[in-house]
């Protein structure tokens, strides 16, 4: 699991359903969550995790998409394996790993020291914990 | 209003237990008792019913069930029992059952409709199936219209269909009748279904009290998918690494990154969490 260290923007609510805005490493995220029945408020830093098959690689990007998470790295290393790739990205001062087809690492000439863009869905992204601001 | 103030010293399993019970229960409310077996569960609900002595207070919307000068009678504190095993009369038609409780056709007739047991009303008891003895046990239980019913594990003998028929008309009588409700229960569908507060005990003490949500939902974070199982086995597969854990009666695989795999040791406990977005359904 990735981990990212990111402040509490904003938080939407309807319901049982969560909207959270969150700011790491210079960009803007969000994060989609059921209930969030634990004391959250604007200004809390939390840990975010995500899996390394839900972070998606574009090396640049025309369109809008949908995807509310687009974070700006470099590729440290890059791993192939027989049939997939393992791409450790340098975000800010944390690393992340994405793990993606060989067939696309390939079509996309994936080099180490590239730039990409990390792409990850607000529902991919999970909270693991709050950081308590006493304990720091 | 339930106030009940209760100890009693129980001989366990694993020696002696003090049970010490304080709790207060409102009107109408539908309350389950769970916890391990030995817990004192079910010593609780018999001690409501006045089936067994304990030192303490039980009072009841204003009149006393139990104190140092007096125990009312189990007849005499206008409560239903529904227990596990039926406890029907077997040499009584299903009819004969309700109107042993109380004498009144009218309310037997209306009970035995509203859980569609009219066309069974002349059967003997060892005719019926488990689900259908259940069912009239529950309607004896509120021929009396009782204030308060308790019920001891009520579903645990039936199957998981017949368990939602039951639970149905439980709930139905339960609002028709305006009655407060206690059921000790292990079955977390059943909780979630019927009651609005679970009170857990451990070794005799109430250790949660909270809602059904509150209680049953196990989460990590923000997943809310979460479940308890042993790592069994990591094995790594191209450039990804997969857990095997296991699950109560299933086995399930889980995909995790290298720096993971020096955190986990196989044979431990570990959770399983995922965003409640993720898992997907479908029939069986």
């Amino acid at each position: 699991m990735n981990e990212i260290l990111a402040k509490v923007t904003a938080i939407e609510s309807c319901d049982n359903l969560s909207v959270l805005a969150l700011h790491a490493n210079g960009h803007n995220m969000r994060l989609m969550a059921l209930g969030l029945n634990f004391p959250l408020k604007v200004g809390s830093e939390v840990l975010l995790g995500v899996k390394s098959s839900n972070i998606s690689l574009a090396t640049s990007i025309q369109a809008e998409i949908s995807i509310s998470n687009q974070l700006s790295c470099s590729i440290e290393s890059l791993e192939m394996g027989a049939l997939l790739c393992s791409v450790r990205l340098r975000f800010g001062n944390v690393l992340l790993r994405s793990v993606i087809t060989k067939a696309s690492a390939l079509s996309m000439q994936l080099q180490e020291r590239d730039p990409l863009i990390a792409l990850i869905k607000a529902s991919d992204l999970s909270i693991i914990k709050i950081i308590d601001e006493t304990k720091r | 209003m339930l106030n009940i103030e209760i100890q009693k010293t129980l001989q366990g399993s694993i020696g002696t237990m003090e049970l010490d019970v304080k709790l207060s229960i409102q009107e109408h409310d539908f309350v389950a008792i769970s916890g391990a077996s030995g817990s004192g569960k079910t010593t609780l609900l018999r001690i409501l019913a006045g089936l067994e002595e304990a030192q303490g207070e039980i009072e009841v919307g204003g009149e006393i069930w139990l104190s140092k000068k007096t125990a009312l009678a189990p007849q005499k504190r206008g409560l239903g029992f529904v227990f596990q095993d039926y406890a029907l009369f077997a040499n009584m038609s299903v009819e004969e059952n309700l109107l042993f409780a109380a004498k009144d056709k009218t309310l037997a007739k209306h009970l035995l409709q509203i859980t569609e047991l009219e066309e069974l009303a002349h059967r003997l008891p060892n005719t019926l199936s488990g689900g259908q003895k259940q069912r009239v046990s529950l309607c004896r239980a509120f021929m009396r219209r009782p204030k308060v019913l308790l019920m001891d594990e009520p579903l645990s003998a039936l199957d998981p269909l017949m368990r939602t028929k039951l639970q149905h008309d439980i709930l139905t009588l339960h609002k028709e009748f305006g009655t407060t409700t206690i059921m000790v229960s292990h079955d977390p569908s059943e909780i979630y279904r019927l009651a609005n507060r679970v009170i857990e005990l451990h070794q005799g003490k109430i250790i949660q009290d909270a809602s059904p949500k509150e209680v049953l939902l196990k989460t990590q974070g923000s997943q809310k998918f979460s479940l308890t199982g042993e790592l069994l086995e990591i094995l790594k597969t191209d450039v990804i690494y997969i857990a095997i854990v296991a699950i109560g009666q299933q086995i399930v695989e889980v995909v995790i990154d290298e720096e993971e795999v020096l955190r986990f040791e196989v044979g431990e406990r570990v959770q399983v969490s995922t965003k409640a977005f993720s898992p997907s359904l479908s029939k069986i």
